[in-house]
């Protein structure tokens, strides 16, 4: 199939499409419960997770979502991504661990994990697992493409 | 690059993801100017995605939605404060003019001051001259009554 055409998911376009200029409490009503998942699979740590969660929603850059050029929803998970991501890095240099990245088996759900929920850059991945970074960025769309295929 | 490559690239997910550097973010922003079966696309994109993190939502505790309540505002506060500050900085920069003026400006108290002290300084003055000449016309007075007595004498 053609990944052109359009896939009906049962969403309305209209409503991902549409920005309204919400306040962040709105903000949060709607999507403060992804947000918390995702800072939770960056950061497990409950009460630092519940921090970075109140910095997203009472950040300024948290307006500039009334003006991103995609979905609300979508800059709601690049910003939550980015500040659990900041604060995994200031822990991390507090209290830094021993991860280590098995060589083999660079499946789209290790690679996804790796950069997204670890925090790794594509760069960064690609040289952890040795592959090329087109290869990371593929396996971006293989695991949507898995995900959307389950 | 074409639509069908360009998609299975991932560059699309990683930029929707925050995990695509500059060059990437103008390329997606330009293969979507020019093909709008990509823009489509990218909303799907952004569907699959939107759903994939709903689906490991968790609902945080009662008691942040106050703290943000809080946090919100007073970032609205300093907002307003700051906005308020702006303009007085701006005017700053107009008070830095030369100006080749000779005048000065003065409050205008100083005004009564100096009329009573032009006023003070005539009185004294003719008060002064009053008791001079008064004085002088004394002395001559006294010259006269004592050559007088003399003749007397």
């Amino acid at each position: 199939m053609n990944e052109l055409e359009p896939i009906r998911n049962g969403v309305d376009r209209q409503t991902l499409a549409k920005h309204e200029n919400m306040t962040s409490l709105e903000v949060y009503d709607k999507y403060g419960a992804m947000a918390y998942g995702i800072i939770l699979q960056i950061l497990p740590q409950v009460h630092l997770a519940q921090e970075v969660l109140v910095s997203v929603f009472s950040s300024p850059q948290l307006k500039a979502c009334n003006s991103y050029p995609f979905s609300f929803a979508a800059c709601i998970i690049k910003l939550a991504r980015a500040q659990a991501v900041e604060a995994k890095r200031k822990l991390m240099a507090i209290a830094p661990s021993s991860e280590h990245f098995p060589a083999a088996e660079a499946s789209p759900e290790q690679i996804f994990e790796l950069s997204f929920r670890q925090g790794y850059t594509p760069e960064e991945v690609a040289g952890k697992l040795n592959i090329s970074k087109s290869e990371v960025l593929r396996s971006f769309h293989e695991y949507f493409k898995l995900y959307r295929n389950a | 690059m074409e639509a069908q490559e360009f998609i299975e690239s991932g560059i699309l997910e990683a930029h929707l993801l925050g995990l695509a550097n500059k060059e990437e973010q103008d390329l997606v922003k330009q293969m979507i100017e020019e093909n709008q079966g990509l823009a489509d696309y990218l909303v799907d994109i952004e569907m699959d995605i939107t759903r994939h993190f709903n689906g490991s939502a968790v609902s945080p505790p009662v008691g942040l939605r106050e703290i943000i309540h809080l946090r919100s505002r007073e970032f609205r506060q300093k907002e307003k404060h700051s906005f308020k500050q702006q303009p007085a900085e701006e005017d700053r920069r107009y008070l830095d003019v030369e100006v080749n003026d000779t005048h000065m400006k003065v409050h205008k108290f100083w005004r009564p001051a100096f009329i009573a002290v032009f006023i003070l300084s005539k009185i004294f003055l003719i008060a002064g001259l009053y008791y001079y000449f008064k004085t002088v016309n004394q002395e001559q007075e006294i010259q006269k009554l004592k050559t007088e007595i003399q003749q007397v004498k």
